[in-house]
């Protein structure tokens, strides 16, 4: 079943300040306190679901959606592109090369945005436990806002902690996003664990950052840097000395 | 000396100018300067030709069997005249710069650009249907001079297209020798009183060898396989002014000899036992079918000058179609469409060109993402895109919708079901044409691609620019077409500056354009000024799944762009029309064997009797025996 931010997740490794999974008061007005709650509202009631259906759990989401439970008179619906998703929806276990996979839909989505982590495997590895290949604890990697417990969980557990999630949106507690911006070195530390410093993804969180104005103190570190090397896109450079073209009309003869 | 003396000697002076100076570096700017000269003189001549029937002369006359031949531009002429100098404008300011400069042999480009003005001036100066036909002549030897400089595949269509357009002119030749042994004359006058008197037979006969040789210039159907090769393996601005201008010289006589020596009375008494259409009705079905066929064809192109050419032959159909109507809507549309195509295909070809500068190719399979690195080709684009799908708020929309309104009240609603098909073949293949080039993934190779140089871009913008304006303010255009409308003899549509003002419904693109700028620009104020946050990410932070996009990875999908609509219209696309035209040319070579082979065997004499004896039967049955 679901477990939310308050009586948070009992697998909890990490010393985590609350203050991350809360809104910070001192940064907003009261004005755009009550813009930010207005927002709020909004957002709960408007939830788009990107299904990342990586095992089993992917049957029961069928029935979830379509007309036996029907999510989508609450206003959840699924999305096909992570840019247009506002939910993560990882429905069981993660292998290594799955999870790069999910790490890049996940920084591809804009902010703010949801994981709810489906089934045991994403809590503790479930059935795979013992296994080489996959990952024991999603939220080791990306943050995640709930977890659904169960092998299988049913699509009532699934509608419940949808409607759990839209409570913790309403009342502005769903930050779980906010902590891997101000937490990016810890997350990109345990991902390059896994994947050797080589690792990157096309998208820049330390700009984006800076662009929600999430910069903390652990946002950057001794594993950020590492993505400096893949910083410069050849791409964006142009040599100063680019040859005129237009010599192919002649040599098209 | 008259103004027309004037038009035609500034004309030559140009050809023989760029003779001299072609070679030189400042030739493309004295050609522009030359062109805008001309313009200048078609200015002067406007307000003489403000009455219906009035026409400027000029001094060259010639005699001949007892007739004075002589050449003077009246309104209709004149309306081409403007499209066909300015198109060579644009043409001439496009090479001017850079891309004159790399070019294998400018100075012949520019040679044989003002020898077609020239050759298109006489024509449209014609005042008899000799100087009809020695125009027709001098269009068809310089456009073919024109497709044939480059060599290769050109060449080779050009060479069709001279196969044709001979073909053509004998055919016309023949309408011509049948109207002037009734008339006793050349003059469009004459031929019209003759024409009316004739047998149905024969007058069936003139109509089917004029349309047919017209026809050829403009890409009717079934004589529309020369074209598009042709047009577009022409260097970039030569086929700019190609594609604006010259298949339309096809129309321009069709309107010539079709509703002034013919007439569109004549034509509607030919009426066809048991199917319940006349003359009228089969050239504006054919016009039809080729608009739909060429455009479909033009869908399946993949190749970005094919596909713009082969819209040019569907886009004919239009023009041909609105004037047939004969109401003065349809004609106004018809015409004016002449000049909204003109320059929004000059606005599409210079754009592509430009593309083929910096990259060195048009395939569609080759491109894509250069929105980036070319955006003011991609804006000229855009807009002349939205001009041929025939959207609002470029010129194109209101000379279709000028057409469609004059189909509906013709009572055509067929005709208005294949228009509106029409256009939506056009919408789907100019978005073809504009998501392979200019959007989606940006190439590897063309990562170092620069905008092109002023001296292109700046007057494909203004294309682009005149599209705009003479779509917001189509009166503007409309205006012009008063002259060429008058010199038809169609009575003169009421326009305002906005559009039409008609009982059955009215067009104010004033209005239109307004509101459509209007709810832009609420939506630029919420996107831009209340949201404000955006931010631009690398063409490679993009969502395929959750892969990993790079260099070496397509996900830019080009290559057969419309499936689905391949499998359906594809059995006929694979062309029926060009093994029809392969077994007519075996048809022809199994009926010269023949032919050869009967010789062989000696029994000439029976054939000579037979000729003989058939002869003897015209001549008696002509009345000329007793």
């Amino acid at each position: 079943m679901s477990e939310n931010a308050g009586s948070r997740n009992p697998l909890q490794l990490r010393d985590q300040p609350e203050t991350c999974r809360t809104a910070d008061a001192e940064e907003r007005s009261a004005w755009q306190r009550v813009i930010g709650r207005f927002a709020d509202n909004c957002r709960a009631r408007s939830l788009f679901v990107l299904h990342y259906c990586t095992g089993c759990g992917a049957i029961e989401l069928p029935p979830t959606i379509t007309s036996r439970f029907d999510m989508e008179r609450v206003g959840v619906s699924p999305m096909v592109t992570p840019r247009q998703a506002d939910i993560l929806l990882i429905t069981g276990y993660v292998a290594l090369k799955t999870l790069k996979r999910v790490i890049l839909s996940y920084e591809q989505m804009q902010a703010p945005k949801y994981v709810i982590g489906f089934g045991s495997c994403t809590i503790n590895g479930g059935m795979y436990w013992n296994s080489y290949a996959t990952i024991k604890q999603l939220d080791q990697y990306i943050p995640t806002d709930l977890f659904i417990a169960g092998c299988m969980p049913r699509p009532e557990a699934v509608q419940e902690v949808f409607l759990e999630l839209m409570r913790m949106i309403d009342a502005g507690k769903a930050n779980a996003w906010r902590d891997y911006y101000r937490n990016y070195d810890h997350y990109l530390a345990n991902q390059q664990a896994l994947f050797g410093p080589q690792w990157h993804t096309p998208t820049d969180i330390v700009a984006e950052a800076k662009h929600y104005g999430l910069m903390g103190p652990g946002t950057t570190g001794p594993h950020t840097r590492l993505l400096d090397q893949h910083a410069e896109w050849a791409l964006d450079r142009i040599p100063e000395d680019y040859p005129e073209r237009g010599e192919n009309e002649r040599s098209e003869r | 000396m008259s103004l027309l003396d004037i038009l035609f000697l500034g004309a030559l002076a140009v050809a023989l100018a760029m003779a001299l100076l072609g070679g030189t570096r400042p030739a493309g700017v004295i050609a522009t300067l030359s062109y805008a000269a001309l313009l200048a003189v078609l200015a002067l001549m406007e307000p003489l030709l403000a009455q219906s029937n009035a026409a400027i002369a000029s001094s060259v006359k010639f005699q001949i069997i007892g007739e004075e031949i002589g050449w003077s531009m009246n309104g209709l002429g004149w309306f081409f005249a403007l499209i066909t100098v300015a198109a060579a404008l644009f043409a001439s300011w496009f090479s001017s710069g850079q891309w004159g400069a790399v070019q294998y042999d400018m100075r012949r480009q520019h040679v044989l650009l003002a020898v077609n003005v020239f050759a298109m001036l006489v024509l449209l100066s014609s005042q008899d249907l000799l100087g009809l036909f020695i125009g027709w002549e001098l269009v068809s030897w310089a456009s073919f001079a024109m497709m044939t400089q480059r060599g290769g595949a050109a060449a080779r269509a050009a060479y069709r297209y001279i196969l044709y357009a001979l073909a053509g002119a004998m055919a016309v030749l023949a309408a011509i020798v049948i109207i002037r042994a009734h008339a006793a004359s050349f003059n469009f006058a004459d031929a019209r009183m003759a024409v009316a008197a004739l047998p149905s037979a024969t007058k069936w006969t003139v109509v089917a060898l004029l349309t047919a040789g017209f026809g050829v210039k403009m890409g009717l159907l079934p004589f529309h396989l020369w074209q598009a090769p042709a047009y577009s393996e022409t260097p970039g601005a030569s086929s700019a002014f190609l594609n604006a201008i010259s298949a339309r010289m096809g129309l321009y006589a069709l309107i010539v000899t079709l509703l002034q020596v013919i007439g569109t009375d004549v034509l509607t008494n030919l009426s066809v036992q048991f199917i319940w259409l006349d003359a009228r009705d089969i050239i504006m079905w054919l016009a039809a079918v080729t608009m739909v066929v060429a455009t479909f064809i033009a869908l399946m192109q993949t190749d970005a000058r094919l596909l713009l050419t082969w819209h040019g032959i569907g886009q004919g159909g239009y023009m041909l179609l609105g004037v047939l109507i004969a109401s003065p809507l349809g004609t106004a549309g018809g015409l004016m469409h002449v000049m909204n195509y003109g320059i929004y295909q000059a606005a599409l070809i210079l754009s592509v060109a430009s593309v083929m500068h910096r990259t060195g190719t048009s395939d569609l399979d080759r491109l894509g993402g250069l929105i980036t690195r070319m955006p003011l080709s991609y804006v000229t684009m855009l807009m002349g895109i939205i001009g041929l799908a025939g959207l609002p708020p470029m010129n194109g929309f209101v000379s279709k919708w000028m057409i469609y309104k004059s189909l509906l009240e013709g009572r055509e609603p067929l005709l208005l079901a294949l228009a509106f098909v029409t256009t939506l073949g056009t919408i789907l293949s100019v978005y073809k044409l504009i998501h392979n080039i200019f959007l989606g993934q940006l190439r590897q190779e063309h990562w170092e691609i620069r905008e092109a140089p002023l001296s292109m871009t700046v007057p494909m913008l203004l294309l682009g620019a005149i599209c705009f304006v003479t779509g917001a303010m189509p009166g503007l255009t409309l205006q012009l077409v008063d002259r060429a409308q008058a010199a038809i003899g169609v009575p003169l549509l009421a326009h305002h500056l906005g559009g039409v003002t008609l009982a059955t419904g009215s067009l104010n693109m004033l209005w239109v354009v307004g509101t459509m700028l209007a709810m832009m620009g609420m939506g630029a104020v919420i996107f831009y000024l209340l949201g404000g946050r955006h931010r631009a990410v690398h063409q490679y932070d993009n969502y395929a799944g959750g892969h990993f996009l790079s260099a070496d990875l397509r996900y830019h999908f080009s290559h057969e762009f419309y499936p689905g609509l391949a499998r359906v219209i594809g059995p006929w696309y694979r062309g029926w029309i060009v093994r029809a035209e392969a077994s007519l040319i075996r048809l022809s070579d199994i009926i010269g064997h023949a032919w050869r082979g009967s010789f062989d065997a000696g029994i000439t004499p029976l054939y000579v009797m037979a000729a003989l004896v058939a002869g003897l039967l015209w001549v008696r049955s002509a009345g000329g025996l007793p």
